[in-house]
């Protein structure tokens, strides 16, 4: 969702909000930053500490850290911006949510766990490596995982200099190097150790802040049901299922986010860093219910300011995306509206680390491993790629005009097209081959960037609704199966006997 | 009754695969040159609960043991999206002043919210964690992986100790 929440800050500006409560609240929240970022930098010491936490991240701490990074901060500004713009159809973005994370855990989380038990894998291309015993599907993984990175992180370090700016007025390029210039500090001392319980933090900022606006809505709507009569008195399709976009469109809403989940590796690697694999049994439910009460606020925030504008509570909007902005400054207490803006911060800085230090793996692990090399020191080195990777970034998004806006488009289809098949069908399918895996990564990123890439310079553009992203997993799924049942003679050869042990358990 | 895991496997595999034809059919309709027909969507309401079932049975069902007792929270699952999804399509598009609501919602979007978005997250996570020791891993099955583990990382260190004079050294 991480593009999604781009768009949300990218195509507005946010209203200037620094009042000394803001900014007070602002220093608070960066103040606790630092502090997590010291303890957590004296903590790590080794490749596996930086890059997966030494595998001893406790349930509680990886579940809200996992949530926080899940989410980002689309959930409080792209989203209700969406909602409020074509109604309840923006709601199936979020409505996987239902299903993703106890899918995740059946399909991934044992099987990664225990490979990284077996193994001390590290990384998802790791994991794809040691599947099919193939250098070129780790390598191959890999660079699809650092272009959709680049898209990411550059977008992600422009919405954080947007919240920044909005909070301390500091203007646009300050704020892009000073969220940057914090989140790579922790990133580089602390690695994921620091980032981990940065996102603890922020995660229970953003659950806090969720529930307190779901609350307050409700309350100053008169209940739901009536928010929702004030609605159909004027805009009934607003409430219908689909809301203005077509059930095509929005069916494919559901799909890309529901199997796509599968592919996101910021979500999908932190399976590795459970202490013990047993207490993978609770982590589906608490991860769900953590979702479902952050994401309260995207839809009490999109349903309820489309009430307030239609019985005049509020001023009418000048962007969707003010949606958010101008709930908080024109109907709720100022703290309140304080804490969320903390909350949207913490939300891209917890993006940003996560993608710093699995675009560091890549680069610092997955393609020397690809070329049969290993870097001796890979913490040096990983710390390394973090600076490399945090200033590129920055660099882009002060630099790249609107080409950072395409850059942001295709992370998370991306993501999916190039990973779900070899990763979550192929962790569980012995009939799945090398030659498929190759097969289905190298679609995903062709087809993805090809039809992003029409479609964004308007030389092609999908009718009702199609999103490049569900035709690129379609297809790439649909190759896997294809090539792999081509190649099935070959299956039986691809598959170590302590991977083989685990995928049958 | 136990389904043996391999015929669960392959069933799933086959819904999989059948799942997302139907998908791939629903999107190329929307090319069609008059307009997306209306059987386009019903492709997606039964194609993604299809999916999403097959996966999750791929990804439960374990050698010789099949899915065992979850097969009821997936089948309900499956058919509550499926039903959603079609309820969403096939009601009538009559949302206005007088709708009747349902905790706070028109009929239609009650559906998609409370039934999509809220029934599987109170069935699905409790059947995992209530089926997790026998359907998902036990302790046995952790210190099986770390046996095997212990051998793995004797191997990795023989070839660590192997000399190199380069920053880098060969796998």
């Amino acid at each position: 969702m991480g593009e999604l929440l781009a768009f949300g800050l990218l195509q507005t500006a946010l209203p200037r909000i620094a009042q000394p409560e803001v900014i007070a609240v602002g220093i608070a929240y960066f103040s606790v930053i630092v502090g997590i970022s010291v303890w957590a930098s004296r903590r790590t010491k080794t490749a596996s500490d930086f890059f997966v936490a030494g595998n001893g991240i406790g349930l509680i701490a990886l579940t809200v850290a996992s949530v926080s990074t899940s989410v980002s901060g689309f959930a409080f500004i792209g989203g209700p911006g969406l909602i409020y713009a074509v109604g309840l159809g923006a709601m199936f973005i979020v409505l996987p949510a239902s299903v993703t994370n106890v899918m995740g855990a059946w399909i991934l989380a044992k099987r990664m766990r225990l490979l990284g038990e077996a193994r001390g894998l590290m990384t998802v291309p790791d994991a794809i490596g040691a599947r099919y015993r193939s250098r070129a599907a780790q390598g191959l993984s890999g660079v699809a995982i650092l272009v959709g990175i680049v898209g990411y992180m550059a977008t992600n370090a422009l919405a954080m200099g947007v919240v920044i700016n909005a909070i301390f007025g500091v203007g646009l390029g300050w704020g892009i190097w000073l969220g940057m210039g914090v989140t790579l500090a922790y990133s580089v001392a602390g690695g994921i150790l620091a980032g981990i319980y940065n996102d603890v933090f922020q995660g229970t900022l953003m659950a806090v802040a969720s529930f307190l606006v779901f609350v307050f809505i409700l309350d100053a709507g008169g209940g739901l049901g009536h928010i929702s009569r004030t609605i159909l008195m004027t805009d009934p399709k607003f409430l219908s299922p689909w809301g203005k976009l077509t059930p095509l469109a929005v069916l494919s809403f559901f799909f890309v986010f529901s199997m796509g989940s599968l592919g996101q590796p910021q979500g999908v690697h932190k399976y590795y860093m459970l202490k013990d694999p047993l207490q993978l049994k609770w982590y589906p439910l608490l991860k769900t219910l953590g979702l479902v009460l952050v994401l309260l606020l995207y839809f009490s925030v999109g349903v309820g300011v489309k009430a307030f504008i239609t019985n005049g509570r509020m001023p009418a909007l000048s962007a969707p995306d003010q949606a958010t902005p101008s709930l908080l400054l024109n109907v709720t207490p100022l703290l309140l509206a304080a804490l969320v803006f903390s909350g949207v911060a913490a939300a891209t800085m917890s993006t940003v680390n996560s993608f710093i230090n699995i675009g560091a793996a890549v680069i610092t692990h997955d393609l020397p491993v690809a070329f049969g090399r290993r870097m001796k020191n890979e913490l040096a080195w990983g710390r390394g790629a973090t600076v490399v990777i945090a200033v590129f970034a920055s660099l882009v998004a002060q630099y790249s005009g609107s080409m950072v806006a395409f850059l942001g488009i295709f992370g998370w289809g991306l993501f999916a097209s190039a990973l779900v098949p070899a990763l979550a069908v192929g962790l569980n399918w012995e009939g799945a081959t090398r030659v498929g895996a190759l097969t289905s990564i190298g679609v995903g990123l062709v087809v993805t960037l090809s039809l992003e890439t029409a479609s964004y310079f308007k030389v092609f553009t999908f009718p009702a609704g199609v999103t490049a992203s569900a035709v690129a997993l379609v297809l790439s799924l649909l190759a896997f199966f294809a090539v792999s049942w081509l190649t099935r003679r070959s299956a039986a050869a691809s598959i170590d006997p302590d991977v083989h042990m685990i995928m049958d358990m | 009754m136990t389904v043996p895991a391999n015929t669960t496997k392959r069933v799933a595999r086959l819904i999989l695969t059948l799942s997302t034809c139907a998908m791939a059919a629903g999107y190329a309709s929307a090319f069609f040159r008059g307009g997306t027909p209306s059987w386009g969507p019903w492709l997606l309401a039964f194609g993604i609960p299809g999916a999403l079932g097959g996966v999750m049975v791929l990804g439960a069902a374990r050698e010789r043991k099949g899915v065992g007792s979850l097969a009821l929270p997936f089948a309900f699952v499956i058919i509550t999206l499926t039903i959603g999804f079609c309820l969403a399509l096939g009601l009538p598009a009559n949302e206005g002043p007088g709708s009747t609501l349902w905790l706070g919602l028109p009929v239609r979007a009650a559906i998609v919210v409370y039934g999509i978005g809220l029934l599987p997250v109170v069935v699905l996570p409790v059947a995992y964690a209530l089926t997790f020791e026998t359907q998902t891993l036990s302790a046995e099955d952790v210190e099986c992986v770390r046996q095997m583990g212990k051998l793995w990382t004797a191997r990795e260190d023989a070839i660590a100790d192997a000399p190199t004079d380069h920053d880098v050294k060969p796998l």
